[in-house]
């Protein structure tokens, strides 16, 4: 049953952070996924009109499959529009509002019927950031965004020397301690990790390339054990660094069957899941050169080496 | 060219009334009291006495009407800022609140307790037909302490029981509740801000239920019946003009189409005039151009009674009730935060294009640090584009700082204040979300009074009873449901107190030269009362009995 149920994205951040500059990548993105983007507002998404193959008031429908709705009054009621979709979306990814608390938005991942939440990615732009958490009037807010974001993404780099940029970094690590921070130009992020993983692929293709992983990111895929023991398991996802910024995979655990394992930064969970298969493996995907990166099939399969 | 003569050019056959009164309190400083108001085709044509009036009396029919003989006749009361909407989807439940409501279908007690709210549920469960959903709004823990689903189904483990908070941001409900309405429990259980075990569904819970109530709530018979009832609150509190404040809370073509059907009727006795939401959070000044162009012709759906107008309505921080006003330093007591409506940015951007546009702005701003970024705001656009008479109008103005209201003076703002909040909430809000000293001086209207900054006081209702006379005593005594007197430095003036609920409230609307005061070319709208509050004096001002109204000319009783 769980894993029918569609996964959700929030992106968040305050006005500037580049959501709009992710969105517009996502929603024309080489990664094969069929995506409902909900937004706030069509103006500032800018598609390629070749690549468009309908726009109906509300809803633009391209070509790779992916449609970009604007939020309806209600979050609720936009969400049960593209549920309905009849083939439903692979995934539902949800633009914040600049004023919101994204970690709210994901209560609706969380909540809502034939939802669950994903992640919730915070973007935030280098060059301002630390000045606009000081500000009179938003200072607490976007403070409060970094805060909720499972993976921070900094953006607009090029902008910034690299010592101020490490300083940065640093200092959104000392916000957010459980998040992962990730930085980018230009809003060039890697769809992979904003987006869900698709197990099934990863694991047939069992290599590191088919993630198109680059200079930032690196996947690998752990070979499981038969069957785990779940203390192992729970130990690992709690105990491995927000470095390893995503975990997907199926897997058996010792004497309880078959269960979903996910987990974005440090937020996982481990969910029972029919499955046929007998496949048990997880996909990772990390910073480059994370540490204990080489260690985590060990820790997998006999408990982390403390 | 004008001859003098009955019936020449401009003349009218109708017939002119006189309403005679005890004394007829005008609100005009040029002449405060009279004896008499002459009215034909439902505007006055002169205030004074039946002597100062002959001149027109000796030339044109006319018939003495001397119903209010032992009456006062006042102007007709305005409500600048109230939320019709709110009240259709509120009024068909029961209030359960911890202060007194006085509506026009009934007297409703206060609930002061965790036990008296349990026992007015059960009432209401023996009272209300079986299968009829229990909607009781009013819950506030501070006085109520926490109620769960255990307790609500000792009320009925059969008929719906909802418990709504004061603040409208979350409710409790029964196990009969998940049984009405499907709910899927599994996905409530995953979600953050639902409790299913206490019934508890909050904030974006809230959201999660609506899904299920809104087909309920929003139903066309059940909203029209509330908004049927909000016409009778009105009418009760002596209104006979009113400003929405915010259409299209539900979705604006189905509100206007409801508010249509049901108040523009013949016997409804009050007008009311709408300020638009002006607010596009995510648009850019492209968007805002062809928002200004849909709001400009607005006016020409304006019906007798329905009007649109060149306000328009902002939002800056969150609600009062729900505490979510944007406090600067020291913030709110435990810790919360505040919310913006719109980013800051974003806030400066369509105030530009609306100033520009030469609109009306109202702006919704309820802590020091709201307040703030509107005066912040408008001070940039008096430097970029100066306008004088621009009715820049600060909404509810809870939590203010003495220094901002000097700047509104030099910035020729003004205020349409929600002082009800000084009596509901400020023994509540000292001791729990502000310290006494920003509690006690919530909604300081004593300093607006010396400042000369005009201001109106409302209730947006539903938040507080739509009865000006008791805005008008809360704001001239400032006495809390403790029985404390909050701040007494920051008490209006009786008079202006009066004005606030009449004149001033007119030019709050930008429809004082129409209505809030009698004089010649008015509208003959009067609240007819059985004392004149300047003998009455403060103290007793919310007990001054109404008779009723007229509106327009015509008189529209009371029943009791």
């Amino acid at each position: 049953m769980n894993e029918q149920r569609i996964p959700v994205t929030v992106i968040g951040g305050y006005l500037g952070a580049g959501k709009t500059t992710l969105i517009n990548r996502l929603l024309v993105g080489d990664h094969g996924r069929r995506l409902a983007v909900l937004v706030n507002d069509f103006g500032a998404v800018n598609i390629d009109a070749d690549l468009i193959a309908s726009h109906d008031g509300a809803t633009i429908s391209l070509e790779n499959g992916c449609i970009c709705c604007t939020l309806a009054d209600s979050l609720g009621d936009s969400l049960d529009a593209v549920l309905a979709l009849d083939p439903a979306p692979d995934q539902i990814v949800i633009e914040a509002s600049g004023v919101a608390d994204p970690k709210k938005v994901a209560y609706y991942g969380q909540g809502w019927p034939g939802c669950r939440l994903d992640a919730v990615v915070v973007l935030a732009d280098a060059e301002t950031i630390r000045s606009l958490s000081d500000d009179q009037f938003v200072g607490e807010l976007v403070t409060r965004q970094l805060l909720s974001g499972d993976l921070v993404i900094l953006t607009k780099i090029d902008l910034v020397a690299e010592r101020s940029l490490h300083d940065v970094e640093q200092w959104v690590g000392t916000v957010n301690d459980a998040g992962s921070v990730i930085r980018v130009a230009h809003g060039l992020v890697d769809p992979c990790v904003v987006l869900d993983l698709a197990i099934e692929a990863e694991v047939s293709e069992s290599t590191n390339e088919v993630l198109g992983a680059d200079d930032l990111f690196e996947s690998a895929v752990i070979e499981v054990s038969s069957a785990i023991e779940r203390q192992h398991l729970e130990v690992a996802l709690e105990t491995w660094s927000e470095e390893i910024v995503r975990v997907k995979g199926i897997i058996t655990l010792v004497g309880e069957g078959r269960h979903l394992v996910q987990r974005v930064a440090k937020r996982w969970s481990i969910e029972p899941v029919s499955d046929d298969d007998t496949t048990n493996a997880l996909v990772v995907v990390a910073l480059r050169g994370a540490n204990g990166l080489d260690q985590l099939s060990a820790d997998v399969n006999s408990g982390p080496q403390l | 060219m004008a001859t003098g003569q009955p019936g020449a050019a401009g003349k009218t056959d109708s017939a002119i009334t006189v309403f005679t009164a005890r004394r007829v309190r005008t609100m005009e400083l040029s002449q405060p009291t009279a004896e008499a108001v002459a009215v034909r085709d439902g505007k006055i044509v002169e205030v004074g006495t039946l002597e100062t009036l002959r001149p027109w009396l000796d030339n044109y029919p006319h018939e003495i009407d001397d119903t209010f003989a032992d009456h006062v006749i006042m102007p007709g009361f305005i409500d600048p800022h109230l939320h019709p909407s709110m009240a259709a989807v509120l009024l068909p439940m029961d209030f359960t609140t911890v202060t007194d409501w006085s509506l026009p279908w009934e007297d409703v007690g206060a609930v002061a307790s965790r036990v008296e709210l349990l026992e007015r549920l059960t009432e209401l469960d023996n009272r209300l037909e079986p299968g009829e959903p229990l909607f009781a709004w009013g819950h506030h823990p501070i006085w109520h302490g926490d109620i769960d689903r255990e307790q609500l189904n000792n009320i009925s483990t059969t008929r719906p029981v909802i418990v709504w908070h004061r603040g409208y941001h979350s409710f409790i409900v029964n196990d009969a509740f998940y049984e009405w309405l499907d709910v899927d429990l599994d996905a409530a259980r995953r979600h953050p801000q639902v409790d299913v075990e206490r019934g508890a569904f909050f904030e974006t819970g809230l959201g999660f239920a609506m899904r299920y109530l809104s087909p309920f709530l929003l139903g066309s018979e059940r909203f029209r019946s509330g908004l049927d009832r909000m016409r009778q609150v009105i009418h009760h509190g002596g209104q006979t003009t009113i400003g929405d404040a915010a259409l299209g809370m539900y979705g604006f073509e189905r509100e206007w189409e409801h508010l249509n059907a049901v108040m523009e009727r013949p016997d409804t006795p009050f007008r009311i005039q709408f300020m638009v939401t002006a607010m596009r959070p995510q648009g850019n000044e492209t968007s805002d151009q062809s928002m200004i162009e849909h709001i400009l012709q607005l006016p020409e759906r304006n019906t007798h009674r329905l009007r649109f107008s060149d306000h328009v309505k902002m939002f800056a921080d969150g609600g009062f009730f729900a505490e979510l006003m944007q406090l600067g330093f020291p913030g709110h007591l435990d810790g919360r935060h505040g919310e913006w409506m719109t980013p800051p940015e974003r806030f400066e951007e369509i105030a530009r294009s609306l100033w520009n546009a030469r609109l009306k702005i109202h702006v919704h701003c309820t802590g020091d640090n709201g307040i703030e970024l509107t005066l912040q705001t408008l001070e940039k656009l008096q430097s970029e584009r100066p306008r004088f008479d621009h009715r820049f109008t600060l909404e509810h103005f809870g939590i203010s700082r003495p220094q901002q209201v000097d700047r509104m003076a030099a910035l020729g703002a003004i205020a349409s204040v929600q002082v009800y909040y000084v009596y509901e909430l400020s023994r509540a809000f000292a001791d729990h979300s502000l310290g006494y000293e920003r509690a006690s001086q919530i909604s300081r209207l004593g300093s607006l009074e010396r400042a000369g900054v005009r201001f109106a006081i409302h209730s947006d209702y539903t938040m507080a009873p739509a009865r000006p006379l008791n805005n008008a005593w809360v704001a001239a005594n400032r006495i809390n449901e403790s029985g404390e007197v909050m701040c007494p430095d920051e008490r209006t003036s009786l008079d202006a107190a009066i004005r606030a609920i009449t004149i001033n409230a007119a030019y709050v609307l930008g429809l004082e030269n129409e209505v809030g005061s009698l004089s010649w070319g008015k509208k003959a709208d009067f609240t007819i009362l059985e004392a004149d509050p300047y003998d009455v004096g403060t103290d007793g001002l919310n007990e001054i009995p109404i008779w009723g109204t007229v509106f327009e000319g015509e008189k529209f009783a009371i029943e009791r």
